[in-house]
């Protein structure tokens, strides 16, 4: 610890004028025998995690931008996904492709998401490629070209990933759930924009957007792999330290309706499978309950020996399959339930749910449910671990939605979690009558 | 770290099941025993990070099953992790959740496998556990109905989509009677004629250790993880695994077959039979596929997604199988694009034939190939898998050594003559939603 402490402080000067955070905290990934993480600000305003992290001669460069569905204007929908798509279309260098071209040319790998809260891209190449990964994403993050021919092809191609989306039933079941718990919410729109707000996309409004989002104050580079701070530092500094501070300030995000009086929508699929979506809202990201709500749904619905899962899928085996997750958001989390079961046993499924639910809020969990809980989550922590991309993946969502230390401390954290805060967030969350209900079942003229 | 469902992520990645599949070894030394009745174990230590993965491997699949039977490896696999004398299948998943780890139990084509992780820390009770459920399954009766029902709706469900549909069809016209024809779900006429009588018979035929491979990676040291498995599987009688099936496909020919499933999307697909992984050829093969569908710089994406915006998604498919595998393109796209895409397709296909890639595009698949091969590689359930796996299908882990070293090997000539011997006859499967 104090070893990590010295080289910090070291860096720390030897950056001049950089505003580092302070000295992080022991850690899960302490524990897993790793280094503390280095986080820095640079002068303007870009933040920067690197972890030195050795089990392969690999290094994980992950890009983490504040922009998501969230932040769309009501003419912007899909703007965000579609700035992600085209960020691999061309710098005013570079032609389309070139992204693809360098990473899988020596061997790495690259891809992007879009999310509600952010938007992440990486590149997973061989260590000596790191200061080539940072000048790659460096142009994509602020000069990218957006060519109009590329733009109205890509456009096309966005049409047919929303068709995937449509195909696929568990990817539908989640974003509809999401649209009925975030109702009239920012968080309930679809990330993939309509047809209407994609054909109506121009260059100059994808550019204006793109201009808007894409500064260093909304972005943070987390680096890991076999690398020295100093190196990384240095490429950062040649490429994205050349933007200057913009003075952007993200929009904050509102706080979501409450399911009042509940919500319930079926929606027939061609499917013969019926699949059922329950949600609750939750606490967002940087509330404390947060802890106590993972704990929660992994008693409930989070392990494969979950109460959930040996009542009606062992016990009654009403269901294949049924998982209880929490996500949480900046703005505001939510709770959910999905199962997949036959169109007939919905409605009992759905009473049984809540019967579970009413159990934990009565009478609590056991200690060793608590105990099953925190070793998920240690585990969970531990295989992160294990790649490069694991670690990025989970500081680059810390920062850009809550906090990188209390990642770092995530387990320590959740070991403190008590039996009665459990019971008290079910109470307190788990409405038996204000939460969305989504199913899907066969049509019909399907159905047996 | 609480995460957004997967499902809510919207990327620009390809379709995932067709990304090539990567095999070649990093450092790391593996111990290897082999104990008196006949089982092999495979230990590598990596102490990166506090956890460990155990994969043992049975010499069971559908290359030893026929039409009739078709879906039972599969069927028991799932039935193993769910009772052993002593453990109901409930205490199975709760003492793997108290290990921090997970137990589950699949078949495929040339192997079945029982996964397992967990924090290092309970590496005895993982090893104990794993042992229990392949030594002692008690594969209860009152399961196998409900088991039966829950496959019978994959089955069911797998007929509804659209990607699964081309693809099991595709899978029947090249195999015909040969195993490889089937998924290893098996057919609901199969599915439904397998009771506990028959699964018990198929356990005791294949769960012999002369034809089993356990393979431990994780934060272990070798000797100890050595004892404790001659002590868990030490007793077990030796015995005969039996031989797979001598169905051979039948011979190349030109086909095509339309099936019409509700859904957004079309997906075609387009393949041929293609060489076993002992065969010399496998390595330019694999380049071949990479060039074609590999990643985003193959040419299938660079041409047919991103010039033409004809997909979303697009791929080439070429297994690794111990017996005579295939090679299989994708393009999933819009209906109304069915017509120009697939004269689209077609023409990479032709076009691979007539000139050989460039200096650099074979570069590039190289590197994508073998790259995407080692980070797959780098977590240690991957590891245990392909520890196990190769070791299994008889050329050793180190196999995947000398694989690196011959791909690395291959020339632009190489990739034109096994796509002119391979990829010259080739049959078509599409599936399409109903005209409305």
């Amino acid at each position: 610890m104090t070893k990590h402490l010295l080289s910090l402080l070291a860096l720390v000067a030897w950056l001049g004028g950089c505003a580092a955070q302070g000295a992080l905290k022991p850690s899960s990934a302490d524990e897993a025998g790793l280094p503390l993480p280095f986080r820095q600000v640079l002068p303007n305003g870009m933040r920067l995690i690197i972890q030195d992290h050795r089990a392969a001669d690999v290094v994980a460069v992950y890009l983490f931008v504040g922009v998501g569905g969230r932040d769309e204007g009501p003419n912007e929908l899909g703007f965000s996904h579609f700035q992600e798509h085209m960020l691999f279309k061309g710098t005013d260098t570079q032609g389309p492709g070139f992204v693809d071209r360098e990473v899988e040319g020596v061997g790495g790998r690259s891809n992007a998401n879009t999310s509600l809260d952010y938007t992440f891209y990486y590149l997973v190449v061989p260590t000596q490629e790191m200061p080539n990964a940072i000048r790659i994403l460096a142009d994509m993050a602020f000069r990218s070209k957006f060519d109009p021919a590329e733009l109205s092809r890509e456009g096309d191609v966005i049409l047919e990933e929303g068709r995937i989306e449509i195909d696929n039933p568990r990817t539908a079941l989640v974003r509809g759930l999401y649209g009925l718990v975030f109702r009239d919410h920012p968080y309930g729109r679809p990330i993939l924009g309509t047809r209407e707000t994609l054909k109506a996309a121009t260059r100059e409004n994808v550019l204006a957007y793109y201009k808007r989002h894409y500064v260093p104050e909304n972005v943070t580079l987390v680096v890991v792999g076999p690398v020295a701070p100093g190196s990384v530092n240095a490429a950062v500094r040649e490429t994205f330290g050349r933007s200057p501070a913009t003075g952007h300030r993200r929009a904050p995000v509102p706080g979501a309706r409450p399911l009042s009086g509940g919500i319930r929508r079926e929606v027939e699929r061609p499917e013969q499978q019926a699949y059922l979506a329950l949600g609750w809202l939750a606490p967002r990201a940087d509330d404390s309950d947060g802890f106590a709500v993972d704990m929660l749904a992994s008693i409930l619905g989070g392990t494969e020996s979950s109460r959930l899962a040996r009542k009606l899928r062992d016990q009654d085996r009403l269901v294949s399959s049924i998982t209880m997750s929490y996500a949480a958001l900046v703005g505001g989390g939510i709770v959910s339930v999905r199962a997949e079961l036959e169109a007939g046993d919905l409605d009992k499924v759905e009473r049984l749910i809540l019967e579970e639910i009413a159990r934990v809020q009565e009478s609590g969990v056991t200690e060793e449910e608590r105990q099953i809980a925190v070793t998920h989550f240690e585990a969970e922590h531990a295989f992160d671990t294990e790649t490069a991309e694991g670690l990025a993946y989970a500081y680059g969502i810390a920062e850009t939605t809550w906090s990188l230390e209390e990642e770092l401390r995530y387990v320590e954290r959740i070991r403190q979690v008590t039996r009665e805060q459990i019971r008290d967030v079910a109470r307190r969350y788990l409405s038996r009558t204000d939460y969305a209900r989504l199913a899907f079942v066969p049509r019909s003229k399907e159905r047996r | 770290m609480r995460r957004l469902p997967v499902a809510l992520l919207s990327g620009v990645a390809l379709l995932g099941a067709l990304a090539t599949p990567a095999t070649a070894l990093e450092a790391g030394v593996v111990s290897r025993a082999r104990f008196p009745n006949g089982l092999t174990l495979l230990v590598r230590e990596n102490p990166t990070a506090p956890v460990v993965a155990v994969s043992l491997a049975v010499r069971m699949g559908t290359r030893w099953e026929t039409r009739e039977t078709a879906g039972i490896s599969n069927f028991l696999q799932l039935m193993v992790v769910r009772g052993t004398t002593s453990r109901s299948g409930t205490q199975i998943v709760e003492d793997a959740d108290r290990l921090g780890g997970k137990i589950d139990a699949i078949g495929d084509q040339d192997w079945s496998q029982i996964e397992a992780t967990a924090l290092s820390r309970h590496r005895v009770a993982l090893l104990e556990l794993v042992a229990d459920v392949a030594l002692r399954p008690s594969i209860p009766d009152g399961l196998v109905e409900p088991i039966k029902q829950f496959l019978l709706r994959q089955i069911r469900n797998r007929a509804e989509q659209p990607y699964p549909v081309a693809f099991d069809t595709l899978m029947h016209s090249l195999f015909g009677l040969h195993p490889y024809a089937w998924h290893p779900l098996g057919s609901r006429e199969s599915v439904e004629r397998i009771d506990r009588p028959a699964l018990l018979a198929h356990y005791r035929r294949h769960y012999v250790p002369s034809g089993m491979v356990l393979a431990v990676s994780g934060r272990v040291r070798a000797p100890a993880v050595i004892a404790e498995v001659e002590r868990l599987f030490g007793a077990m009688p030796a015995g005969q695994s039996p031989p797979a099936s001598k169905v051979s496909p039948p011979a190349a020919a030109v086909s095509r077959e339309v099936r019409e499933v509700p859904g957004a999307q079309a997906q075609i697909l387009i393949g041929a039979l293609a060489p076993p992984l002992t065969h010399p050829d496998y390595p330019a093969v694999k380049v071949l596929s990479t060039v074609l569908g590999g990643g985003m710089a193959g040419r299938f994406f660079t041409e047919l997604r991103d010039k033409q915006a004809l997909a979303y998604s697009t791929g080439a498919l070429y297994p690794s199988l111990a017996g005579t595998g295939y090679v299989v393109t994708q393009l999933g796209t819009a209906p109304e694009n069915l017509r120009r895409a697939e004269p689209s397709l077609k023409k990479e296909l032709d076009r691979i034939r007539e000139e050989p890639p460039s200096a650099e595009e074979l570069r590039v698949a190289k590197a994508y190939l073998l790259g995407h091969f080692a980070m797959d590689r780098r977590t240690n359930a991957r590891q245990a898998w392909y520890l196990a796996t190769f070791e299994l299908a008889g050329v050793g882990h180190e196999f995947l050594d000398r694989y690196v070293a011959a791909v690395r090997d291959v020339t632009p000539a190489d990739v034109q003559r096994v796509a002119r011997t391979y990829l010259g006859t080739v049959r078509e499967s599409v599936a399409r939603p109903p005209a409305r």
